[in-house]
């Protein structure tokens, strides 16, 4: 086991998969000579080459073309956006493209690409350069759509990614980029182990009870797992047993997982970084009112972030997404508390 | 002394037979237009009479089978039949049939044919160019000694995605072929209404890209300077521009109606272009000066053309519709 954070364990995964297959290339803005704008692909350049550590325009459209035309072709194209919203300058090629080719082909066609990069809140970034849009992706049939929480879930579900033969979205928070090991593993002891094993993978569509817990279930992913952990900790003070569920993958999404805790615990959270309003943590919510709504001893509650654009001054943005503290509140209004 | 490379009659003769199928069988589809939803016809319905040349051209001058690859828009049938796809799986997923090539869950704008290296017509305009930009990085990508060529229209071209795709094809040298089809109108809108410099090859020059104009009506220009660019592409991978000048007779698509093509161009515009720029009428008129192609000849391909068309439609209407467990199947690999 090593301990790793996030960010080296998108390394990691990218490395080990351009040494297993020559068709596995990456391109994107400033990911070559300028050794990557968070240093992800540090000295790619010069161990894979300029074909396969490709340095781009700022062109997102040009980006996503030349990967989803390389993917008909066979080849295994990992495009990085340098912030995922900056993949709405390419949503067409997205959803008009490639999460349509191999149905309206009638499956003559399949598109292996990797669209990836950091998302998300939590570095002052404001209202461009911090929104966390999976909605937007997991709304679409024919992408897939990946939000790992962990070092390893990070490493093994990329790995994955980079191995399935559709196009998948895979979303980094880049809140957790940085994240010491020993910061992760107070949260939960382990947090930031990830396997040595080559062969290291994380199946999409399988979520992951990180905590086990008897009172009240909550569900996160990507770095709401994380708040998640924080608010068991904090519950488990106050003699509650949090059980959390990390989703890891919104497409496909695993209902069964969740659904196992709620029948044992009766009570539910759902967790979203972002905007509510039509949100995943509505599906979630949804999906668990037709599922499971007899075991329920108390409506379920959600945990979103403000309806605003990301605000720029610290403490604004701060106070825009879920604290651990406003999950510890939702917890105990399950319980009546 | 180098000698002037004599021109293959034989090839060119079956060029002719090409747009004569190709003719035939999208008048086909136009006359059975009136007839559309027993045939399971619907949707838009985009014919491509008028620029037949540049797809028999373009794409005789490719290798197929040897790896050689196009994209193409929503008007797409020429390009299929150009490559030698089956007429009647081509006719069969316009009509949403169970044996077309895309299992008719494409329709008219989707068709594909993954064998002969076409890699489907897109709807979304200019969507397909950036695509293209990857085709051609493949090729590269593997040191294949290839083309792959992309169609378009002039409406393509004030799309933000064919800006970005020239500039990274000129910077990766990528082997691809820009094949703009001008028939001077985006849906409705003319050349002059739409583009501030109508001198459309012009607008590439800032990529410093190679570019070239060519008389889309002329099956020989077309096809003899396509042989002449493939072949230096393929000695030396690079991109090219070409502004094929064409004119399609139909409306946009079906929905296009002469009322609604009557607020952009007129009748006799559109008769003048068929009696003066016909690139079938050309080409036989040429062959048969060439002593090449004799008027029965031209009847025996005019007739064989239409019986293709007809078994195409024959073909297409016996077969099923799909499944409805097809419904959810191909959404992913």
């Amino acid at each position: 086991m090593a301990r790793l954070r996030y960010a080296d364990a998108i390394t990691s995964a990218l490395r080990e998969e351009m040494l297993a297959d020559d068709r596995v290339f990456i391109a994107g803005e400033e990911v070559g000579q300028y050794l990557g704008t968070l240093g992800v692909t540090s000295g790619f350049l010069k161990e894979f080459g300029p074909m396969r550590v490709v340095d781009t325009p700022i062109s997102e459209v040009g980006i996503l073309g030349l990967g989803i035309g390389s993917a008909m072709a066979g080849l295994r194209p990992v495009c990085e956006m340098m912030r995922m919203d900056f993949a709405m300058v390419a949503y067409d090629q997205v959803i008009n493209h490639a999460a349509k080719i191999r149905y309206m082909f009638g499956g003559q066609f399949k598109v292996p690409m990797v669209i990836r990069g950091p998302s998300g809140v939590g570095r002052q970034l404001s209202a461009q350069h911090s929104q966390s849009l999976e909605v937007l992706f997991a709304h679409v049939p024919g992408l897939k759509v990946v939000m790992p929480a962990t070092p390893a879930d990070m490493k093994g579900l990329l790995k994955t990614a980079m191995r399935d033969d559709n196009p998948v979205i895979v979303m980094e928070a880049l809140r957790l980029y940085f994240e010491k090991p020993d910061v992760l593993d107070a949260i939960l002891p382990g947090l930031s182990e990830v396997p040595d094993d080559p062969d290291f993978t994380v199946p999409f569509g399988k979520a992951n009870v990180l905590r086990a817990g008897t009172d009240v279930t909550l569900i996160g992913y990507s770095a709401m797992t994380i708040q998640c952990l924080k608010a068991a900790n904090i519950l488990a003070q106050e003699g509650i047993s949090a059980e959390v569920v990390d989703l890891r993958t919104l497409l496909p999404l695993d209902m069964a997982t969740p659904i196992a805790s709620i029948k044992k615990t009766h009570r539910a959270v759902v967790v979203q970084e972002q905007w509510g309003l039509y949100g995943c943590a509505a599906e979630i919510s949804a999906q668990i009112a037709e599922r499971a709504f007899y075991d329920l001893d108390a409506p379920v509650q959600r945990v979103t972030g403000a309806f605003v654009p990301m605000p720029f001054a610290r403490n604004l943005e701060n106070i825009s997404f879920p604290s651990e503290h406003d999950i510890v509140i939702a917890a105990k209004r399950t319980l009546g508390r | 002394m180098a000698k002037k490379p004599t021109l293959d009659l034989t090839k060119y003769v079956r060029f002719y037979e090409q747009m004569v199928y190709i003719r035939e069988f999208e008048e086909l589809i136009g006359k059975e237009w009136n007839n559309a939803a027993a045939h399971g016809m619907g949707g838009y319905m985009h014919l491509y009479s008028g620029e037949e040349a540049i797809a028999v051209g373009l794409i005789g001058g490719m290798d197929l089978s040897a790896g050689d690859c196009f994209i193409g828009h929503y008007r797409d049938h020429g390009y299929a039949l150009a490559a030698g796809s089956d007429p009647g799986e081509v006719m069969a997923e316009i009509c949403g049939k169970a044996t077309g090539c895309s299992k008719g869950k494409g329709g008219s704008m989707h068709i594909c044919d993954a064998a002969r290296g076409f890699y489907g017509g897109y709807g979304i305009v200019g969507g397909n160019v950036p695509i293209a930009l990857g085709l051609g990085w493949a090729l590269k990508y593997r040191n294949q000694k290839n083309v792959c060529a992309c169609f378009f229209g002039d409406g393509s071209m004030n799309q933000g995605a064919f800006h970005e795709t020239l500039n990274m094809a000129q910077l990766y040298k990528v082997p691809v072929i820009f094949a703009l089809e001008n028939n001077g109108y985006a849906m409705g809108t003319s050349i002059e209404r739409s583009h501030a410099n109508q001198d459309l090859r012009s607008r590439v020059d800032s990529f410093a890209m190679r570019s070239v104009t060519i008389n889309g009506q002329d099956i020989f220009e077309v096809h003899e300077q396509m042989a002449q660019i493939i072949q230096e592409m393929k000695e030396d991978p690079h991109p090219v521009f070409v502004e094929f000048k064409t004119y399609r007779y139909h409306g946009h698509g079906a929905a296009d109606t002469p009322v609604t093509q009557s607020t952009y161009r007129t009748r006799d515009e559109v008769a003048r272009a068929k009696e003066e720029k016909d690139p079938i009428k050309f080409a036989q008129a040429k062959l048969i000066e060439l002593g090449v192609l004799t008027d029965e000849m031209i009847t025996d391909i005019q007739s064989r053309a239409y019986a293709s068309a007809e078994a195409a439609m024959k073909f297409s209407d016996d077969s099923p519709y799909p499944d409805p467990s097809e419904l959810i199947k191909d959404v992913y690999a």
